[in-house]
């Protein structure tokens, strides 16, 4: 017998409070939670449950033997239905057996609020008006029985005291990234108590991940990051609210998710990312807490556009592209440089939400973990920003896939009049040489530092090993004005 | 001539095999100083891709160099 289950067929209270039969109780107590047919005002006309079954089972055995064993009761199962509900019917239901009333109903408390507090369960509501939505039940549930997370080698710092730790547990900060950088920002702010955490990433757990992303584990593989983080977290610390945010952060919802907290942290491992959230941080008025790792090294900036400060278009106008630095190849990490710069990353958001020294704020850190070495490079606010911010413009629709790539055979594209330029490295054409006669060789970089020199009246294909250099390399000069350079898509590893 | 100290970051220390070297150099600008050192060890980034600081302020590519300067390349990096 299971201490805690999920079942999709119907849950049978009689025989479940006999399991719990012990001649040493005194009392029993069971809890049922019903389907309702409203919820906030809106009528419900069925219900379906879904869990993260393997997380929820594990974590639900906690939270029975934790009720147990802090309230003293004897014995306690919980059963969770999943799948279609009606009205009516019975979602969960809780025994307790315990020798006095008083144990029975305090751990049948403890159990049903953990539960609501902590596992990955989520309720697809079905509205009477035909709409239907997914609610995260950690998202309603009620105050939870206060667990045992002490703050009091927080609260003893002078800088902090009871006012900075309540202070946290008002605050909201949304990390966007739930990779190297984003475990340690979430540790750091989990474990200080701030009240709400959002989890923005809509990535799922690879084992490739593992060696620097703790909050992960081999059974997780294939599971949404940002949930998985979030049913970590909530079990690490009760005390605080996370809240799964498994998409894309992209130029639709970047404003609206930024202004939902009161700090945006950026752990994202790609410029586009950077950029949004740079911007929107910049349109909301939020702070954001930028890092990024590169190897053995990692760079931070704190954007304090809403206090003046400078942001990330003040050093970089135009946003930088992905595909445009380096090649294909991926470069290597290791675990404590993403881990590191998101510590400081914490450390910074801390300084922030409760006003302490010392503050990065227009300036660059650059840290190398080779030499132990940090610099701080002065990046004040650029001059034609000083009184409003000049660089930052509403997010703008990108650029149709189509209209930026073609694919054709390389012949047949040079037949159709254009002009082709190899974009590779010399090394890299000397190896696998271009199969057309008449094209040019213009490496990426000479090509973005002669840009002007294209010939407006003609028509280029940028070509490179697998076509994503390339079509960076055409974003970035349409985005300074040369509007005649397209990219073969997939390049030339899709020309067989 | 001038003596400049330098320090590379991310894929420029990478090219470079070296994570700084002092060098005597007639270049006048951090731009000329870049193309100088690109023929040298092969740096694979645009001068358009990167930003500089001269001693620990962000320099245009044009400001005058002196000798004694620590000249840094910042290249963008973006990993999670």
């Amino acid at each position: 017998m299971k201490a805690f289950e999920f079942t999709h067929d119907v849950i049978d209270p009689v025989a479940l409070a006999a399991t719990l039969a012990d001649p040493a109780a005194g009392g029993f107590t069971a809890f049922e939670g019903w389907v309702r047919d409203h919820n906030e005002g809106r009528g419900v006309s069925r219900l379906e449950y879904e869990a993260f079954e393997e997380l929820a089972q594990a974590e639900g055995e906690r939270i029975v033997a934790d009720a147990l064993r802090r309230r003293g009761a004897l014995r306690a199962r919980c059963v969770h239905r999943l799948g279609a509900l009606a009205v009516g019917e019975m979602a969960v239901w809780i025994g307790v057996a315990a020798a006095h009333r008083a144990e029975a109903f305090a751990a049948c408390r403890q159990i049903i609020d953990e539960i609501k507090h902590r596992l990955p369960i989520w309720k697809k509501e079905h509205y009477a008006d035909g709409d239907s939505g997914w609610v995260n039940c950690t998202n309603c549930a009620e105050a939870a029985i206060a667990p045992d997370f002490d703050y009091s080698r927080q609260v003893a710092l002078p800088e902090i005291g009871e006012a900075g730790q309540h202070r946290l547990a008002q605050s909201s900060v949304m990390i966007i990234g739930a990779g190297g950088l984003g475990c340690a920002v979430l540790t750091g702010l989990a474990g200080a108590g701030v009240g709400k955490l959002f989890i923005v990433d809509d990535d799922v757990v690879d084992p490739a991940n593992l060696h620097r992303q703790p909050l992960y584990n081999p059974n997780d593989v294939g599971r949404p990051k940002a949930e998985v983080a979030a049913a970590r977290l909530a079990s690490y610390n009760p005390t605080i609210r996370l809240l799964p945010i498994p998409v894309r952060l992209n130029a639709e919802n970047a404003g609206e998710l930024v202004a939902q907290a009161d700090i945006v942290v950026d752990c994202s491992d790609n410029f586009a990312t950077k950029f949004l959230v740079n911007d929107a941080a910049v349109l909301a008025g939020r702070p954001a807490v930028l890092a990024s790792v590169y190897q053995y090294e990692g760079q931070l900036q704190v954007v304090r556009a809403d206090a003046r400060g400078s942001c990330l278009r003040c050093q970089w106008p135009e946003a930088t592209r992905d595909g445009l630095v380096g090649n294909c190849a991926q470069s290597g990490v290791l675990g404590p440089v993403p881990a590191v710069l998101g510590s400081l990353q914490a450390m910074e958001v801390l300084k922030l939400l409760l006003d302490l020294p010392g503050q990065l704020r227009d300036e660059v850190l650059l840290v190398d973990l080779l030499d132990s070495g940090q610099r701080r490079i002065s990046a004040p606010r650029a001059r034609e920003c000083q009184d409003r911010c000049t660089r930052v413009r509403p997010p703008a629709a990108t650029t149709p896939e189509q209209e930026l790539e073609v694919l054709l055979p390389l012949a047949e594209a040079a037949a159709r009049g254009y002009r082709i330029i190899d974009i590779r490295n010399p090394d890299e054409c000397a190896l696998a040489p271009l199969p057309l006669g008449e094209h040019d060789a213009i490496p990426l970089p000479g090509l973005l530092d002669h840009a002007m020199a294209l010939d407006p009246r003609l028509r280029y294909l940028l070509v490179c090993a697998h076509g994503i250099r390339s079509r960076a390399a055409a974003e970035h000069l349409r985005a300074v004005g040369r509007g005649n350079v397209w990219s073969l898509r997939g390049g030339l590893a899709r020309q067989d | 001539m001038a003596r400049v100290h330098l320090r590379y970051y991310a894929l420029l220390r990478e090219q470079a095999g070296r994570q700084s070297e002092t060098v005597e150099t007639a270049a006048g600008t951090p731009g000329d100083l870049y193309a100088e050192l690109a023929a040298r060890h092969g740096f694979r980034l645009s001068q358009t891709q990167l930003k500089v600081a001269v001693n620990a302020s962000f320099s245009d590519w044009s400001s005058p160099l002196s000798d004694g300067d620590e000249v840094v390349f910042i290249p963008p990096v973006a990993g999670g």
